[in-house]
């Protein structure tokens, strides 16, 4: 069994929003002193994978592929402590915040486990932190021609086929699907494990292709966008002038708020 | 004026109880506006087993018309059959826009549409204007750190709106638009992904997208105990526990209940923000709130900023003096 983890690099969505730069010049975010995580999202397919892992051992290989422009080594490093065994990084200019909309990517991503040669998963994070786009999933099964699973958990391999739990609107289904899949494996899962630090260091050894746009066959400039970057802008949360309750205890200043929310008709 | 026969197509979801889902009639009132600025008409549409009714009280909320679908396996959602239907309806409507709230089924049905027809998808949009004859589409990137304008350049594009983007459209008593029955063939079977289980689940307590209360806690909880005292107090207002990001990493409760840009977005009329700083991450998944509650120990947290009613104290002796005071008067 093959599984291929798609993650992405994403300035960590938990800073202070004064860190996050808006060029609205240049249409770009420019995130200050910023550290770069693994989007959040797809901490936990890479989860998934490993629980896969847990379960088959050597017969689940996890290859982890990354798309991205200046990519931080040590955050790589991670996703192969943690359990990957090989790592895929293609970095490009190409890939620079704002060249690509989702579509493309979708394809660069298609042409890059094309390159990586034959699977058997795709998993993929329910959306990306930055770009908020939630669709590269359901987008890449598109392009690849294969079937796709959204928001799904409890990923299981057995006779030949994927099983696992999708979560719709009012309920939940156990639903069985043909191999190769993409699945975007659902946000209230547990998170990714912590690697040791011999596991991190026993990372390095693992082994890791670096490619460029041109080493998987896309070409940027003559790939089709659909959606274009008008303008971007700092979000300017409405300032609500806010009533400070003041008291002499914390009990006071509970009681009195409630007296305060009843007054005004909150509560 | 645009193309008299464009039209920008609404999805109109139902919940469970049979009503128009609320953010679906946001959609509509959104959808009204965008169609008056592109000269369009306003059409909803509605997908299911039998329609017919819910789709004459549908021309009771100013549509210009209705196409409806029918077919036993639209019953509940189900991603191949509604995809199949949607775009059916599409084809035959031939819209310039198709809106849907950002909700779970949209979630999956909006990107299998978009690919389907080669069409752009903006999702969890908070905004759509239209600039020069062309719609211009608003939403939250990199966590809701920056709002991005993007258009399209496909024939037909698709959008998500988000919850508390606009105000449901609101019911008249004359009822206006024809209703248009759109065919769909699906043939059981045909779909590669098999549901050998289904489980409904059993509401346990209020879910968190839904609740009209919401008491999140932070990284300033300090632990899981502290969530049972928000618990309490969600409990007696009847509203649902959530929580930020940091407090979900430290293991303090699940990770369904996070609030936020990476987590679920709430616009509820009541939000209670107990020890979280206010990363935009957390704001921007409930900015909409319609009152603000801040409890936190430090006087500067940027929470304060965005709330209506603020409080600089110990949580573990405001929650509970002020859960009792409710309890009061609910007795």
């Amino acid at each position: 069994m093959h599984i291929i983890v798609c993650v992405k690099q994403v300035p960590d969505p938990e800073s202070s929003p004064a860190r996050f730069v808006v060029d609205e010049q240049a249409r770009r975010v420019e995130p200050r002193g910023v550290p770069p995580v693994l989007n959040p999202f797809d901490e936990n397919a890479l989860e998934a994978a490993l629980r896969m892992k847990d379960v088959h051992g050597d017969g689940a290989a996890v290859t982890i592929l990354t798309l991205g422009h200046k990519l931080s080594t040590n955050l790589m490093l991670k996703t192969l402590g943690a359990g990957g065994d090989r790592l895929v990084r293609i970095e490009d200019d190409a890939f620079a915040q704002g060249q690509l909309d989702v579509y493309a990517t979708c394809l660069a991503i298609a042409a890059a486990v094309r390159k990586i040669g034959p699977y058997d998963l795709i998993l993929v994070g329910e959306q990306a932190a930055d770009s908020n786009d939630r669709q590269a999933g359901v987008g890449m099964a598109h392009v690849l021609g294969i079937p796709v699973v959204t928001m799904a958990s409890n990923l299981e391999l057995r006779d030949g086929a994927l099983w696992a739990d999708r979560r719709l609107a009012n309920r939940r289904e156990r639903v069985k699907c043909p191999l190769p899949a993409v699945v975007a494996v659902s946000s209230d899962g547990a998170g990714l494990r912590y690697p040791s630090l011999v596991q991190l260091k026993a990372a390095r050894s693992k082994p890791a292709q670096i490619w460029n746009a041109q080493d998987i066959g896309f070409d940027a400039q003559s790939s089709d966008r659909r959606l274009a970057l008008r303008r971007i802008y700092a979000p300017r949360p409405q300032q609500r002038d806010c009533v400070m309750i003041g008291a002499e205890s914390g009990e006071q200043a509970g009681r009195m708020l409630a007296a305060k929310l009843r007054e005004d008709g909150v509560l | 004026m645009g193309n008299v026969t464009s039209a920008v197509l609404v999805l109109i979801e139902r919940c469970g109880k049979g009503g128009f889902e609320p953010l679906s009639l946001q959609c509509l009132e959104l959808g009204r506006r965008v169609a008056g600025e592109l000269g369009a008409k306003l059409t909803a549409t509605l997908l299911g087993r039998e329609v017919r009714s819910a789709a004459e009280e549908l021309r009771h909320y100013g549509v210009d018309g209705v196409g409806v679908a029918e077919h036993p396996a639209l019953d509940a959602y189900n991603p191949e059959a509604w995809a199949a239907a949607l775009l059916r309806v599409i084809h035959q409507l031939q819209p310039r826009l198709v809106l849907m709230g950002d909700t779970p089924t949209a979630a999956d049905l909006a990107p299998r549409v978009a690919f389907a027809l080669g069409a752009g998808l903006v999702t969890d949009c908070v905004n759509i204007e239209v600039d020069a004859g062309e719609p211009l589409f608003t939403k939250p990137i990199f966590s809701g750190n920056a709002m991005a304008v993007y258009a399209s350049s496909t024939g037909v594009t698709l959008a998500t709106l988000r919850s508390g983007s606009d105000d449901a459209a609101a019911r008249r008593e004359q009822a206006a638009g024809d209703i248009t029955e759109v065919e769909v063939e699906i043939r059981p079977g045909q779909a590669p992904v098999e549901c050998v289980e289904s489980i409904w689940e059993e509401e346990d307590g209020v879910s968190l997208g839904q609740a009209a209360v919401v008491v999140s806690g932070g990284r300033g909880i300090g632990g899981a105990e502290g969530f049972a005292l928000l618990s309490a107090l969600a409990r007696i207002l009847g509203g649902a526990v959530g929580a930020s990001k940091p407090a979900v990493d430290c293991g303090w409760i699940t990770p369904a209940a996070q609030v936020g840009q990476t987590g679920t977005v709430v616009a509820p009329s009541l939000y209670i923000a107990v020890g979280i700083s206010g990363a935009m991450q957390h704001l921007s998944g409930m900015l909409a709130s319609k009152v603000i509650v801040a409890i936190n120990k430090s006087p500067d947290a940027p929470i304060f900023g965005i709330a209506d009613y603020g409080v600089t104290g110990k949580y573990e002796e405001v929650i509970p003096a002020f859960t009792d005071a409710i309890a009061q008067w609910r007795a």
